[in-house]
């Protein structure tokens, strides 16, 4: 049955629960005809705009400043968009004085959800502030790390992550063009970690999805490299660490003594690591060898674990169906010309996937056989003007910045601008057989871009002093 | 692909364009093109140190009246090398047409003859420079000293014209030996103006004694050639961290860095500020002017402007009053002083808009249309991207207490803009302390004078090797090999 034979189809249903709206079908999701779904996004994402106008008070503002009552056509919605900088602009003060009352204050003001009544009464640290607040509020919030001495924080909830994890087995598992099995639909794999096994890091949030949504509920499928959880008051002061350092000012940060309390907790968990590497090897050339495995990664993280397995005598560990998913660039890591041989020939796969997006949007776009990625079909893709942020015609080859509008979205306002360059062919009907819209493969950081060729002299300090302590800190977020 | 200019090497006197290479620059697209320095890095140092003997058969008054000449010929208007510089400089600098202009047309009065001996007198003494300064010492021996130049490699900024004229200035006065790398964002002024000596004074010693080019800082087959003590004895680099962090790696034994490192400034502004309408009208005026001076690129440039308004209801709504005050007085800046800045950092802008979001913490006014902005500080610290501060945008900051303030200046900060002269006075014997290196009356930030220290160091006399003579009459002062025999004496008796 395809779409156009159901009734009318619903835009509530579409905005809310693209997941029954489709089926539950990759094929479905990415075969809609184009100017059928894009009446849908468009009526969705004028509705969740007057939504999230009564229900977000930092967009409220936004928009009342600029006039803007509703959205109906894309570029409406465009000078609404967020920047990252809009997920830290708490002042860093709060957190060194422990005011997660104004935290909480501030947070309210970017989520739909209500906060009002929260109680951060003796959270004595970030972490502590977080736990409760995924145990009292829907919001399951994700953090990422700042240059400027700040934490970015999301406040997505837990019902985004529910779905996102359903939204992850639909595209990993399903093959384009060919309706979902029942094996597909619940698959039940081993899942390979190579990370910290929690945190509130973004994609260490992924790590708890996973844990029950991919093994089929059995948690001792799940094989992460560190037993640990990333502290997030320790990457908080590496952020402040690195903020303090390009200001001259190490001298002056002053360490929380609940965290320099915990120095030797933090230390021994440095030195567990060597062995904890080594336990992860063993156990996927011995345990897991030649079985269907999911794991994920970014391509510098997957190099590496691949390095060091082959260093180890390791090869071909995995079953060839096995489910593999990498991305996220390059981060500034530089890797070898074919590092994604290394990878394949550690792995013993025949496939490995990619997927784009950000932590701002509800799920990854995923790369067809083309290595296009093709944007999911309630995410609105923009290219924009990379310096002034006008949008660019939908029409043709363009190359710019890359921002979403994301109807799915409902703790959080879904129009972000990206720091990514990307490319999509507005006119391309993709040989892989999707009718969506795609990036095209190459996506690169404007930073970048624009930092890696330049001996420019000011003498108004702004560059960055590193840190060792701070790269090691580094090392985590990947 | 040719470039949109050419940089040529000034070696010398000879000017040289051959085996031209294509350079980036920092705005746009545009392209420059400079000689290969691969290809002239061994001719770039003295073959002998000898050779810097003829800067001694010059007088100082011989030098003074070259460098009159040079000023008298460096008027914007009928030097067509200085138009050529700031051509290129229209392409290769964020800096607005007008004030790039109003960066010339300042070289004139500083290259004149009574502003260059106030410099060479109060920075390191005429009589040093001109001849041996004679000197009795309490334990008889006659002492004389003499300033010598050195051979010296400069690595200027490249905000505006002035950089490279004091560079070539301060070289001149000390008598060195002057390789100059010309910096990509601004790569002509040098050139032009060593072109201008020549003119002026052709095959005189101190035109020989002048090399000007281009390199990509960074270039190995340049530098680890060129920046040996056998050929350089001292490095003067301006400029941002890690170009002086990079030029470290060469600092060795005979080798020395005389850093004009990376800085920040901030501004002071006491109670008295709010005494009445007129008098803040007048101190945003003052701060208007320290923010916006050359769009703020400068290390001098005010960017955190503490206030001492209190941090109550009151003293916030003055600061914010302020705030405004301040910004209405910084867009009305008239042109060659600030403008609009060509290329607003979108990266800064974001967090601007931000904050404008965060209106519990921060008043943002201004920045809507990127023309600059005054951010107020709701409570008493700034954003926490102020080290990003640029391009006319300025954080007002309330605070209760002077605290607050000594804890923001650190080993990067410079210039320090203050209001009223008795919270100066108040000051002037704690800042440094913490490493404050020149404290100013608000509104003067940016107007910076020659004849005195820089970066808390004196950089012509650290051009300088300061070499003594000694004469030791044995009947005057006690030789070590009478001070054997007295000892000797002493233990027979």
């Amino acid at each position: 049955m395809s779409l156009t034979e159901q009734s009318a189809p619903s835009v509530r249903d579409f905005m809310d629960d693209p997941i029954g709206f489709f089926g539950e079908s990759l094929t479905q999701m990415h075969s809609i005809p184009r100017a059928e779904l894009e009446a849908l996004q468009r009526k969705a994402m004028s509705i969740r705009f007057q939504e999230h106008r009564d229900s977000i008070e930092m967009l409220r503002k936004l928009a009342d400043r600029l006039g803007v009552t509703e959205v109906d056509e894309f570029n409406d919605v465009v000078p609404l968009f967020f920047s990252h900088t809009a997920f830290k602009s708490y002042p860093a003060a709060l957190i060194d004085n422990k005011r997660f009352d104004l935290m909480t204050k501030w947070l309210d003001k970017l989520t739909s959800h209500d906060l009002s009544q929260f109680d951060a009464e003796g959270c004595n640290s970030i972490d502590e502030w977080i736990d409760r607040l995924d145990e009292h509020t829907p919001l399951e919030v994700i953090t990422s790390s700042g240059t400027t001495g700040t934490l970015s924080i999301l406040p997505k909830d837990k019902h985004g992550a529910r779905e996102g994890m359903v939204l992850w087995k639909i595209c990993l598992f399903q093959t384009f063009g060919t309706e979902p099995t029942p094996a597909q639909l619940n698959p039940a794999v081993e899942v390979i970690w190579p990370n910290y096994a929690s945190g509130k890091l973004g994609h260490l949030r992924i790590a708890n999805m996973l844990k029950g949504g991919f093994t089929g509920g059995d948690e001792s499928r799940f094989h992460s490299l560190y037993s640990d959880a990333v502290d997030t008051d320790l990457m908080f002061l590496a952020s402040k660490m690195r903020a303090a350092a390009s200001r001259g000012e190490l001298d002056r940060l002053v360490i929380d003594p609940a965290l320099a309390a915990r120095k030797d907790e933090f230390i021994a968990m440095q030195m567990r690591q060597p062995q904890e590497l080594d336990a992860f090897f063993t156990e996927m050339s011995e345990k897991l060898r030649g079985k269907r495995i999911f794991m994920i990664g970014t391509y510098n993280l997957m190099y590496d674990v691949a390095r060091a397995g082959l260093d180890r005598g390791i090869k071909d560990v995995f079953a060839k169906d096995s489910v593999i998913l990498t991305g996220g660039g390059l981060k500034g890591f530089v890797l070898p010309d074919g590092y994604m041989d290394v990878i394949r020939e550690f792995l013993g796969v025949d496939e490995i996937r990619e997927g784009y997006g950000f932590s701002e949007q509800s799920a990854f776009h995923f790369a067809c056989s083309e290595g296009r990625y093709h944007v999911q079909p309630w995410v609105i893709p923009f290219i924009l003007d990379p310096e002034t942020s006008e949008p660019l015609p939908r029409t043709g080859v363009r190359t710019g910045r890359a921002a979403v509008y994301d109807v799915l979205l409902k703790a959080h306002w879904g129009g972000v601008i990206s720091g990514d360059e990307v490319t999509i062919d507005w006119d391309l009907q993709c040989p892989c057989g999707q009718t969506s819209v795609a990036f095209e493969h190459d996506i690169i950081r404007y930073s970048e871009k624009t930092g890696a060729d330049d001996d420019r002299i000011t003498c108004a300090a702004t560059h960055e002093v590193h840190n060792e302590a701070v790269n090691f800190m580094k090392e985590f977020e990947s | 692909m040719s470039g949109a200019f050419t940089v040529p090497l000034f070696l010398r006197g000879e000017v040289i364009t051959d085996d031209l290479v294509s350079f980036g620059t920092r705005s746009g697209g545009s392209e420059f093109q400079a000689p290969d320095m691969s290809k002239y890095v061994e001719r770039l140092p003295l073959a002998n140190p000898m050779q810097m003997s003829d800067l001694y058969d010059v007088s100082f008054d011989e030098i003074l009246d070259v460098l009159q000449a040079v000023g008298d010929a460096l008027v914007f208007e009928k030097n067509t090398h200085m138009q050529e510089a700031y051509e290129a400089a229209l392409l290769a600098n964020p800096l607005p047409a007008d004030m790039l202009k109003n960066s010339y047309q300042i070289l004139q009065p500083l290259f004149a003859r009574a502003n260059v001996l106030e410099i060479a007198d109060s920075q390191v003494g005429l009589a040093y420079l001109n001849g041996w300064v004679p000197q009795h010492l309490a334990d008889g021996r006659e002492l004389r000293v003499r300033a010598f130049g050195s051979r010296v490699l400069h690595i200027p900024a490249g905000n505006g014209g002035l950089v490279s004229a004091v560079t070539i200035l301060r070289s001149v006065i000390a008598r060195c030996d002057t390789i100059i790398k010309a910096p990509s964002n601004d790569p002509l002024t040098a050139v032009a103006i060593a072109r201008t000596l020549a003119d002026v004074a052709p095959d005189h010693p101190i035109t020989k004694h002048l090399v000007v080019g281009y390199w990509k800082g960074g270039d190995l087959a340049v530098e680890e050639e060129l920046y040996q003590p056998q050929h350089i004895e001292k490095i003067v680099a301006w400029g941002g961290l890690a170009s002086v962090k990079h030029v470290t790696r060469y600092i060795q034994p005979g080798l020395e860095l005389i850093a004009l490192d990376p800085k920040r400034s901030a501004t002071i502004i006491g109670a008295e500020a709010f005494a009445d309408e007129a008098t803040m009208r007048d101190v945003a005026g003052r701060a208007a002017v320290d923010i916006g001076v050359a769009n703020q690129e400068g290390c001098a440039n005010a960017r955190v402007i503490y206030v001492m308004s209190g941090t109550d209801a009151a003293g916030v709504a003055n600061a914010n009053r302020l705030g405004e005050m301040i910004y209405e007085a910084l867009v009305g800046l008239p042109e060659f002083i600030s403008t609009a800045p060509l290329h607003p950092s979108r990266e800064l802008y974001e967090h601007v808009d931000a904050s404008r979001m965060a209106d519990d913490w921060y008043r943002v006014i201004g920045g809507e249309d990127r023309e600059g902005a005054i951010i107020v500080s709701q409570f008493d610290s700034p954003v926490d991207y102020s080290a990003m501060l640029s391009g006319r945008i300025a954080n007002v900051v309330p605070v209760d207490s002077l605290d607050k303030v000594t804890a923001a200046v650190n080993a990067y900060t410079q210039t320090i803009g203050i209001y009223p002269e008795s919270l100066k006075r108040q000051l002037r014997d704690q800042l440094p302390l913490f490493g404050a290196q020149r404290l100013t009356s608000l509104g003067y930030a940016c107007s910076v004078a020659i004849a005195m220290p820089q970066d808390a160091i004196e950089p012509i006399r650290r051009m300088c090797k300061w070499i003594v003579e000694e004469e030791c009459d044995p009947a005057v002062v006690m030789p070590l090999w009478r001070l054997g025999a007295v000892s000797a004496a002493h233990a027979n008796e």
